[in-house]
């Protein structure tokens, strides 16, 4: 269904809060991996407050839909929007980086509600995904299950054998997304190991494939609901993405992918959230759109 | 002193493991619906055409990629199966190991591999093929329970424990046939050795494919007066401390037989164990820091002491 002006306003606030969230950690610890937290902040906003089937105050629901990061290290995009969705106290984001935190630098399901599973090593997710695409197949549940990967993330070969079992299997519950922000720790994806052309190697998978932006909202909403775009295929999604989108000095550089922030760049960062966020809120107010 | 658990018809018939694990699989299929077998091709090979036949929409074939496949069995349990992944050991258990680590023992999913062929039994196809580390990598998995059955009753047995047990677990099973050991009444647990034969000279504990050598060595060294207890040491994790510490305070002298390398298998198990609670002398019979060669298998078994006259002999050197 086409998002409304409400409801697209509404996931731009959900993804500010996200940000403003993300942001709350690393000034708790100091330091994170920033860059692809951000790129995919938008893409979470969409997942949580308007495409998954789920319930934050009955996480093991049988029938949920399943969401896995498959790029863990982006884990600080998952815990803003989990504490966002209202799956545990917003205080437990200020534990980042403490002893024993139930928010560790990646993933744990056994720490926190609503993780599905232990990523950080790349190249597990989708397999995973996979698994429980064709588990909850097998017991005749309709839950689907969709995750996000890293475009660095897609030289594990791991990542291909898994591609090709869901091809092979069929599975049409299942929605991998690539958070294509081009970058990774050591520079243009392209130049370090590239996987272009990523929309026709999914599909020789068997895949059915859309790329979209990755900020915009109709366009992240239309594929997440669309899926599967064929029936008896997996759904990839190649979204075009920004690394460390929303933080103005931070955007498209390389440097941010983990980042030891520096009090006035915190400042900074939040300044810019909460201006951005002024100005959705003033045009909501004035009836702009 | 007169326990003797082995079957009065001990060694009279043999069984291959494969067929075993089969039909047990079977059986532990029709009593558990969320069981699914899982193949990375030679299905009928890893033992799972009984299964197939009876449960067709339970098996999952994967072609042969390893890695993918324990990702996802993990992502199937996590979905509430019980998968039972079967193929080749060292492509089981030393290729996918980081995915055992994190998909399956962080994960803490209910996901049963078996690595069949273990050890030294594809002997002629080399180093490749052997799996002599698969204990000793494993083992450094929390909360993974590894079982190596020592006869075709205690395959079986082990497979239905499993199944009935929660968690990530390693079975690993041998080639050849195998000499039945035991009744099919034996008393059998998860992480409890068995007590086969009691003695008070020297204790020897064998595992999975070297069990009934070890059997043979005890017999040995039985007709020559020597009094040999016994411990088939099924479960290499959780490891029984419990009958290894009454064998060293009862005993004081235990040697351990495997086919696996010194590094990290069982032996190693036990003398971590005996250093930190109650040090004696020891001995342990396995492959030391080589890569084990090519040939025929008794004869590969041969070059690194695993044969009953060989095992006697290194027991002999520590009475």
């Amino acid at each position: 269904m086409p998002l409304n002006d409400k409801d697209r306003r509404a996931l731009e606030i959900r993804a500010l809060a996200i940000r403003r969230n993300i942001l709350r950690m690393i000034e708790a610890s100091g330091a994170g991996h920033l860059g692809g937290a951000l790129s995919c902040a938008d893409i979470a906003s969409a997942l949580y407050f308007r495409v998954l089937r789920h319930t934050p105050s009955d996480p093991g629901r049988a029938d949920r839909d399943r969401f896995v990061l498959s790029a863990g290290h982006k884990c600080l995009v998952l815990y803003a929007a989990l504490a966002e969705a209202g799956y545990f106290d917003p205080a437990i984001l200020d534990t980042y980086g403490a002893l024993d935190s139930p928010i560790p630098g990646h993933p744990c399901m056994h720490k926190l509600p609503g993780v599905e599973a232990n990523t950080g090593s790349l190249g597990h997710g989708l397999s995973i995904s996979a698994g429980m695409a064709l588990g909850l197949r097998i017991a005749g549940r309709k839950s689907r299950v969709f995750t996000v990967m890293g475009d660095g993330e897609l030289a594990e070969g791991s990542n291909w054998e898994a591609a090709a079992a869901a091809g092979h299997h069929k599975l049409d519950n299942l929605t991998a997304l690539v958070d294509r922000n081009s970058l990774q720790i050591g520079g243009k994806t392209v130049d370090i190991m590239s996987y272009e052309p990523l929309a026709e190697r999914w599909a020789a998978f068997g895949w059915s494939v859309r790329t979209i932006d990755g900020h915009d909202f109709d366009q992240i909403t239309d594929a997440l609901e669309s899926a599967p775009f064929e029936k008896g295929k997996p759904s990839a999604i190649i979204a075009d993405t920004v690394k460390s989108k929303g933080i103005s000095f931070a955007e498209g550089k390389v440097s941010f992918h983990y980042w030891k922030a520096k009090k006035e760049e915190i400042d900074q960062a939040k300044a810019e959230l909460a201006s951005a966020e002024a100005a959705l809120q003033g045009a909501a107010g004035s009836g702009r759109v | 002193m007169s326990i003797e658990r082995l079957s009065a018809k001990a060694f009279g018939t043999s069984q291959a493991p494969i067929q075993a694990f089969g039909e047990a699989l079977r059986e532990v299929g029709a009593a558990f619906p969320d069981v699914v077998a899982v193949s990375t091709d030679s299905s009928s090979g890893s033992g799972l055409s009984p299964f197939k036949e009876a449960f067709p929409d339970r098996h999952v074939e994967l072609g042969i990629m390893e890695q993918g496949a324990v990702g996802i069995c993990a992502g199937m349990a996590a979905a509430g199966r019980i998968p039972f992944f079967a193929a080749i050991a060292p492509f089981v258990s030393a290729r996918p190991f980081e995915m055992f680590k994190d998909d399956l023992g962080y994960m803490e999913q209910n996901v049963k591999v078996v690595g069949r062929c273990c050890g030294l039994t594809y002997s002629q196809l080399g180093p490749t093929h052997h799996s002599i580390d698969d204990v000793a990598i494993l083992r450094t998995i929390p909360g993974v329970t590894i079982v190596g059955p020592g006869d075709p009753v205690t395959i079986k047995r082990a497979v239905h424990a499993l199944a009935a047990r929660k968690g990530p677990a390693y079975l690993k099973i041998g080639s050849p046939a195998m000499p039945v050991l035991y009744e099919e009444d034996v008393p059998f647990e998860i992480g409890k050795g068995i007590l086969v034969q009691e003695g008070r000279d020297i204790c020897l504990i064998g595992t999975g494919t070297a069990l009934a050598n070890t059997v043979q060595a005890a017999r040995i060294l039985g007709r020559e007066g020597v009094s040999v207890r016994v411990i088939d040491m099924h479960t290499l994790k959780p490891l029984d401390e419990e009958i290894v510490l009454a064998a060293a305070r009862e005993i004081g002298r235990i040697m351990t037989v495997e086919e696996h390398f010194l590094n990290g298998g069982l032996g190693s198990a036990v003398a971590q164990f005996l250093a930190l609670n109650h040090p004696i002398p020891m001995r342990m019979v396995g492959v030391d820091d080589v890569f084990a060669t090519n040939g025929p298998y008794e004869e590969l078994l041969g070059l690194y002491g695993l044969l009953p006259d060989q095992i006697a002999a290194t027991a002999r050197s520590l009475l």
